[in-house]
């Protein structure tokens, strides 16, 4: 345990560094993907979810004028709104941390599998952070689209709380234990409890 | 491992969605922020003349800096996985329930070492305030989680050998 907690607190470091540093391309095809999903969804309202250095801008179909959402025709500018996407992102250095913190007989696959599910739900998490963004910004034009189904604001408010708050850190956690139970450090803990 | 992850979901989902509720929040959450943020003031005061509280709120006198301990910011996310986590695995219930209240000691430990490590870097540097804030403290407050759920699998390890020897 003490050997796992210390080797935890050296990689943190590093690889919370690394994530920093390659933040933006590490979002990139996660942001592709959400853009083409929401302005797929609600095309009368998101025009696309574009990059913005380590954060992402979601554009919407309206303008603005004197804190008033009105059509795009009769506006100057597009209305966008910056969503961070590092507050859902940083469940890979963390778990890159906890996986490599850990003596296993097999590293790599067992982490792009682990990668591959965290990226997943970096995705879901960011679709939640738009419909978050788009619930509290756009309200009544985007609850009232013709034709589209719209969750209701207690699933969105639900969805993003458990995206943001829970998920970031949770499913490293349980990735981790699920690939590591045969590892030295949890070796029997899991036979002796939950499957006797 | 599969029952064990389910029943963890389940538990989980059903107490995250009580902590929304409003009169939860009402009556038990933010009484129990302001608490957080009474304790967190009560150690730094005799230590640090240059700072005032009141309410949920820190300031330093001279910088003007504040913070606000807000809902999210008490460690009540972290101790619902424990709880979900313990309650999840076979055990007895006393066993759970001392896992359960110590869990919930290490985690606000962690939580008021957090709270007030964070309001001292925010007066040094912002960035560096909100990059540990939003990115490192969760993390390591989910390790902490992490560990003390370890200890707990290893005090139930133990306790279940010498039964299995008299058994056997």
């Amino acid at each position: 345990m003490r050997q796992f907690l210390l080797f935890v607190f050296v990689l943190l470091i590093p690889c919370f560094g690394l994530w920093t540093v390659a933040n933006a391309p590490i979002g990139l095809p996660a942001i592709g993907i959400a853009g083409s999903l929401l302005s797929n969804w609600f095309p009368d309202v998101v025009n696309a979810l574009s990059p913005s250095g380590p954060e992402a801008i979601l554009m919407t179909e309206f303008g603005e004028k004197a804190g008033q959402l009105i059509p795009l025709s009769q506006a100057d500018y597009r209305l966008g709104f910056q969503i961070n996407t590092r507050v859902l992102s940083y469940s890979l250095p963390f778990y890159t941390a906890l996986h490599f913190a850990t003596q296993r007989k097999t590293y790599l696959a067992d982490y792009l599998w682990g990668l591959l599910i965290l990226y997943v739900l970096f995705i879901c998490g960011l679709v939640c952070l738009c419909l978050k963004t788009l619930m509290v910004n756009v309200s009544a034009p985007f609850f009232n689209q013709a034709g589209v189904f719209v969750p209701n604001a207690e699933v969105i408010a639900v969805s993003y709380q458990f995206s943001v708050l829970i998920v970031p850190t949770l499913a490293p956690a349980i990735l981790w234990l699920s690939q590591s139970k045969d590892s030295p450090l949890l070796q029997g803990l899991f036979v002796r409890t939950v499957d006797r | 491992m599969l029952r064990f992850v389910t029943t963890f979901l389940l538990i989980l989902l059903a107490l995250f969605t009580l902590e929304l509720l409003a009169p939860v929040q009402e009556h038990v959450i933010v009484p129990f922020t302001a608490v957080l943020a009474s304790l967190s003031a009560v150690l730094i005061l005799p230590f640090d003349s240059s700072v005032v509280a009141y309410g949920k709120i820190l300031q330093f006198k001279d910088s003007g800096f504040a913070v606000s301990i807000e809902a999210g910011c008490n460690g009540v996310e972290a101790t619902i996985v424990l709880i979900a986590a313990i309650c999840a695995f076979p055990g007895s219930w006393r066993a759970r329930l001392i896992a359960i209240f110590l869990g919930f000691l290490a985690i606000q430990v962690m939580n008021i070492v957090r709270i007030i490590s964070l309001f001292y870097l925010g007066d040094w540097n912002m960035e560096y305030f909100s990059w540990i804030h939003l990115y490192l403290w969760p993390a390591l407050i989910m390790l902490d989680v992490l560990v003390v759920f370890i200890v707990y699998l290893r005090y139930l390890s133990v306790q279940a050998k010498p039964l299995e020897t008299t058994v056997g």
